[in-house]
């Protein structure tokens, strides 16, 4: 039984350079051992050796198999474990796991992606993906939301993505310094025209960023079939099988991570 | 034989247990009666399993004796959850390489209700042989080529089934059945069970029944279905990763980082597990995740008894 067929086992990977985002976020650089394809938005589990995994959506290109990189916010037992972690130590990997996202049913239509927070990673990994092959849409639009100007992630690629997307930021408590929106990120919604009936909307964010932001869109027009969401839930083995990550008869492993509204705005206590 | 790890219900504290057969206890082993104790699960995928760092090569295959319908028919649900996809080169390994001898039941338990849910007393598949006591002998049903193989060889303790046989077991059977279906008279209804619950999302029954929960999990662990599991990753002398049965009963099984969790009240993780029963089991693998085998009845700390929740849940 190699490591290639047992689905709980873990490829080793190199840490090859952490970037410093926020003070309570770092983006690790890893070089998994044999090579890792993925399609963007599908996640992988994390492991530092002999103390936890936990999933984390690549927040790379996904054109790019031999280096990833995933953004991480340290939040608890194996996040602060990671984030203690130097360049040159070994972690575990395993995935990638998950659909991602359908860049198909994007063609030929305004793509709006709405951000909160760490939910930049894999929207990240989208707009490489979009802007690899940017003449197939309409427009591309970022709206992104963080709480403070010290939070916002990829700073250091801000101005780049400005000349090629249309870019809007907010943050919830801005500085002096800062010369973007004030405020939730629902109110960049009120700044950018889309047409509503070519265009598919993308939601990743806190879940409570992910609610409201979910019924702005609605309220703006979007049908909940061109809403769609980036799930997160408590998860362990990413390969529908444990049952934590459930969404009513979902796993969000498996079936997801991304799911548009029309799909879960029956259930209950989706937000949650 | 020698093959084999051999398992088999033996009488303790007038319950019974699936205990391993050495030479001087085969002559207690329970072949009829009713279901053990321990679930399959219990060994097909152990409470603390080491699914990375185990040499599963090493382990002896079971063979399984006086297994019931109700154990049988929740191996379809572990099949596919550990099969499919991703398949889990160990749990397929056990399964595929363990022998299971089946058993008719002649004495159920109270708490049992198997025809409540579509099942029946006797086994009717899934099985390798299947053992029905009749007068001194056993009438033996092959359900696999490996049962015919064992089976081969042995003629001299071998014979045709005759007329008379086949029809005291048919008798035994039917006899079973309609005790299995006395006992449960007051909790039959006519709605399937997945509208009853999908149906029920908003009642009072859910905090009445869960009122006297403790949440010790029991009903998980005891279930021959539930599979629910979380990953640990220690390190004893290398590095290992165990898997563990875990309890959707349990406050902390959805909360994550923030502490955020979709089931914060005990009546909402309740009411999930009759959900995930007759509702996303079924969705997931065509099939309820309840062979109603009564031992989320009679483990239960809080005295909750599933069918009268049920009952309750109709009667709405
Ligand atoms: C599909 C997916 C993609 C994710 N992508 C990212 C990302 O790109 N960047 C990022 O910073 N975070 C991401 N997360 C959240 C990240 O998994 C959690 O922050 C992480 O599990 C916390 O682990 P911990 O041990 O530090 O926290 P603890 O609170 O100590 O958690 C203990 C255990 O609970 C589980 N757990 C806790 N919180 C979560 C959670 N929010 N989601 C799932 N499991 C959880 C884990 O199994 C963890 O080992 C993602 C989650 C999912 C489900
Ligand atoms: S839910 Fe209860 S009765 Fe049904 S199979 Fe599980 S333990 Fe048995
Ligand atoms: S066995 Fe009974 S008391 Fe224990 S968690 Fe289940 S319902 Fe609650």
């Amino acid at each position: 039984m190699g490591p290639q067929n047992n689905p709980y086992q873990s490829q080793k990977a190199v840490i090859q350079k952490i970037i410093p985002e926020t003070s309570g976020i770092k983006t690790f650089v890893v070089q998994p051992e044999s090579g890792f394809s993925f399609h963007c938005g599908q996640f992988a589990e994390l492991s530092v050796p002999g103390i936890g995994e936990a999933p984390f959506a690549m927040s790379s290109p996904c054109f790019k198999s031999e280096q990833l990189e995933f953004t991480i916010q340290n939040v608890g037992y194996m996040t602060s474990r990671l984030h203690a972690m130097k360049e040159g130590d070994i972690v575990g990997i395993r995935g990638p796991y998950g659909n991602g996202f359908p860049l198909d049913d994007f063609y030929g239509k305004e793509v709006l992606l709405l951000i909160g927070g760490v939910g930049f990673p894999p929207a990240r990994t989208l707009i490489y993906s979009l802007l690899n092959e940017k003449n197939k849409f309409k427009r591309i639009i970022l709206c992104y939301g963080a709480r403070t100007p010290e939070d916002v992630v990829y700073k250091y690629q801000v101005e780049d993505f400005r000349k090629k997307i249309e870019l809007y930021m907010t943050v919830d408590k801005a500085d002096k310094n800062w010369r973007e929106s004030e405020g939730v990120v629902t109110v960049l919604l009120d700044k950018v025209k889309v047409d509503l009936k070519n265009s598919a909307a993308v939601v990743i964010g806190p879940p409570i960023m992910m609610k409201f932001g979910t019924f702005k869109l609605l309220e703006v027009g979007y049908q909940p079939k061109d809403i769609y969401l980036s799930m997160e839930r408590k998860m362990y083995c990413g390969i529908g099988q444990c049952r934590h990550c459930m969404i009513d008869h979902y796993f969000i492993c498996k079936d997801g991570p991304v799911f548009t509204y029309e799909q879960l705005k029956n259930f209950p206590n989706i937000w949650e | 034989m020698e093959k084999y790890m051999i398992l088999a219900p033996q009488k303790e504290n007038g319950g019974l247990f699936m205990q391993p057969v050495i030479q001087d206890n085969v002559a207690h082993i329970v072949y009829d009666e009713a279901r053990a104790a321990q679930p399959l699960k219990t060994f097909l995928l152990p409470p603390l399993d080491e699914v990375v760092g185990k040499k599963v090569q090493a382990e002896k295959p079971w063979l399984f004796l006086g297994i019931k319908a109700c154990g049988l028919a929740a191996l379809p649900i572990l099949d596919q959850a550990f099969g499919g996809d991703f398949t889990d080169p160990i749990y397929q390994k056990r399964r595929e390489e363990s022998f299971i001898v089946s058993s008719d039941c002649t004495q159920p338990w109270e708490t049992c209700f198997c025809t409540l849910v579509g099942g029946q007393p006797y086994p009717v598949k899934g099985f390798d042989l299947n053992l029905s006591k009749v007068w001194d002998g056993f009438v033996i049903e092959v359900g696999s080529l490996r049962g015919k193989t064992l089976l081969e060889g042995h003629d001299e303790v071998l014979k045709e089934v005759v007329r008379e046989e086949a029809t005291a077991l048919e008798k035994m059977r039917n006899e079973t059945t309609k005790k299995v279906e006395e006992q449960n008279r007051d909790f039959k209804f006519e709605k399937r069970h997945r509208e009853v619950v999908s149906g029920n999302w908003e009642s009072e029954v859910w905090e009445r029944h869960s009122e006297t929960c403790v949440e010790c999990g029991a009903c998980n662990h005891a279930c021959p279905t539930c599979h629910c599991y979380f990953l640990d990753d220690v390190t004893r002398k290398t590095f290992v990763k165990l898997r563990g049965w875990d309890s959707c009963m349990y406050s902390g099984y959805a909360v994550t980082a923030g502490g955020g969790t979709p089931r914060p009240r005990l009546y909402e993780r309740f009411r999930n597990r009759y959900f995930c029963k007759f509702k996303y089991l079924d969705d997931n693998y065509g099939m309820y995740g309840c062979t109603g085998c009564g031992r989320c009845i009679e483990g239960c700390q809080g005295k909750i008894d599933m069918r009268q929740a049920l009952k309750d849940l109709v009667k709405n």
